[in-house]
């Protein structure tokens, strides 16, 4: 991995990381340590109606909690965000408490935003507009996967206008993450698996990004380390404590690592394949990234020299594009390993759809910091044909 | 001789520079969002003591009206870009990618990202128009 005099970079890591089994028990006193007292839980419906991690979270915080969102669904929208802060502010709510996956914590983002400035969330959509530091955020994630927990963006959905909005902005990364690996006990093995090739595609994009860089690079290798290793322990074995808090630690260094460096074509690909055939994320980024590193290998296979090195690759005497050929082979493995399909067209994609697929693909906003420049439709088309 | 920037000078520079760009005419065909509004922020040690508005018409690879406006009116257009003097000069001087800027908050946005990055050829034109206008910058002598 090299970097010229051309080296420039900014990098903010800004969250409060408290890891270890039970570290969820601690989030009366965390919402304490950043001068709260009244904290809304927010969480996903699904969550709270099979699952007693939302009750126990409300019955730590005791005479600290406001009171308890369940109204997240996947795509979470801007009617969700704006309820749930006119509930907050009802209940006098003074902090965030998020449980739950990316849509929990990026829903929670945006309440956190209406609840300290008002109005809707639709008046903030942009990048870096919000002139101070919103409402305090104790973020606790129960799927390894996501990164959210430190991230500077939400994705929330305007359901009227069928967009996507994208809000980023270093005021919304969540003072605190409690990594507790007994909340993700509870997440059946096909999830586990595709939210923890979410974090594989979080880490591999990070580093083929172009604007990848050292510190960032640093936290995205041991993050593959991690998750090659632990990852098929935490699918074969739920119950696996030390798998599962490995898994939770690499998702949020490659949390970090990408919120920094950003993401490439692999996102680009999953989010238009999500949206128009609601592959799920996790799955879509497994399916998509061996074929993303082939196409990326023309232009910068030294990039995944270190990758394959973390892969368990022994290269030494191997011509980068080996390397990159092995990173593609070993990331296919994985998935296999662990039971994830391999193929656009086992989720439903139809093949006569791949052209405008493609072309769709152009104007996700991942796309320009892939480490190989898209110059056309036709080029992702290839892309597409091989993840078919 | 160049040209004070920012000013309404530079504005109407700027306007000319567009209108004559081929590489805007082409790669700001697409553009159909409407007003995008560019925003100097206050620097009173080089003379600017008020923000400094640049309200941009731009329709299918042309620029139908440019002006010099205020913070206020320019918080009006669907796409309103705010940077300080020093990041502005990056962008002119081709050091700074506006996307970019705007994702590490160099540079703030308001408005859709998604749809700037899907423009973005526009967006690369526009600051080469930029580069075309013979500039003095506030903060040299």
């Amino acid at each position: 991995m090299t970097y010229d005099s051309s080296l420039s970079f900014i990098f903010m890591n800004t969250t409060r990381v408290v890891f270890g089994s039970g570290s969820s028990r601690d989030v009366r006193e965390e919402v304490r340590a950043l001068g709260c007292s009244r904290a809304l839980i927010v969480t996903d419906a699904v969550l709270a109606s099979r699952t007693d991690v939302p009750g126990r979270i409300e019955k730590t915080l005791g005479d600290s909690c406001a009171g308890v969102f369940s109204d997240v669904v996947p795509d979470s929208g801007v009617h969700i965000v704006d309820a749930g802060a006119a509930f907050a502010r009802e209940r006098g709510a003074d902090c965030i408490v998020s449980v739950g996956g990316g849509s929990a914590i990026d829903t929670a983002k945006g309440i956190a935003i209406v609840l300290k400035e008002g109005g809707s969330l639709r008046d903030y959509e942009g990048f870096q507009v919000l002139k101070r530091p919103q409402t305090p955020h104790v973020a606790i994630p129960t799927t390894a996967g996501t990164g959210s927990e430190v991230t500077y963006v939400a994705v929330i959905k305007d359901h009227e206008a069928h967009q996507k909005l994208l809000f980023g902005d270093y005021n919304i990364i969540p003072n605190t993450a409690l990594l507790d690996p007994d909340l993700t006990v509870g997440l059946p093995p096909h999830l586990t698996a595709a939210t923890g090739m979410d974090a594989m595609s979080h880490a591999v994009e990070a580093i083929h990004s172009q604007q990848n860089e050292p510190i960032a690079d640093g936290l995205a290798l041991h993050a593959i380390r991690l998750i090659r290793e632990f990852l098929p322990r935490a699918v074969a074995d739920g119950n696996d404590l030390v798998a599962r808090g490995q898994m939770l630690i690499a998702s949020n260094m490659a949390g970090a690592a990408f919120s920094n460096a950003q993401v490439g074509l692999v996102h680009a690909i999953a989010h238009t394949v999500g949206a128009r055939y609601g592959v799920h994320h996790g799955l879509a980024n497994s399916i998509v990234m061996p074929h993303v590193v082939r196409f990326n290998a023309a232009e910068v296979a030294g990039t995944y020299r270190p990758v394959a090195a973390a892969l368990g690759v022994a290269v030494d005497g191997l011509t980068d594009e080996a390397c990159a050929e092995l990173v593609a082979e070993r990331l296919s493995d994985l998935c296999a390993r662990t039971g994830l399909p391999q193929t656009l067209s086992s989720q439903g994609v139809p093949e006569s759809a791949l052209p405008e697929l493609a072309e769709a693909t152009l104007a996700d906003a991942s796309i320009i910091y892939n480490g190989r420049t898209v110059l056309g439709a036709d080029e992702l088309l290839e892309v597409y044909r091989a993840a078919f | 001789m160049s040209i004070a920037f920012p000013s309404e000078e530079w504005v109407t520079a700027f306007f000319t520079a567009i209108n004559e760009s081929p590489e805007y005419k082409e790669g700001g065909k697409p553009w159909t969002y409407g007003v995008t509004a560019l925003v100097v922020n206050p620097q009173p040690e080089i003379g600017l003591t008020e923000a400094y508005g640049i309200w941009l018409d731009l329709h299918e690879g042309v620029c139908r009206e440019a002006h010099h406006c205020t913070v206020e009116e320019a918080q009006t257009a669907p796409f309103c870009i705010f940077g300080d003097y020093a990041r502005w000069k990056q962008v002119i001087h081709k050091e700074l990618e506006p996307v970019k800027g705007m994702m590490q908050g160099k540079l703030k946005l308001k408005g859709n990202l998604q749809i700037i990055v899907r423009n973005v050829k526009a967006a690369q034109a526009l600051v080469t128009c930029a580069t075309r206008v013979p500039t003095r910058f506030l903060d040299e002598p």
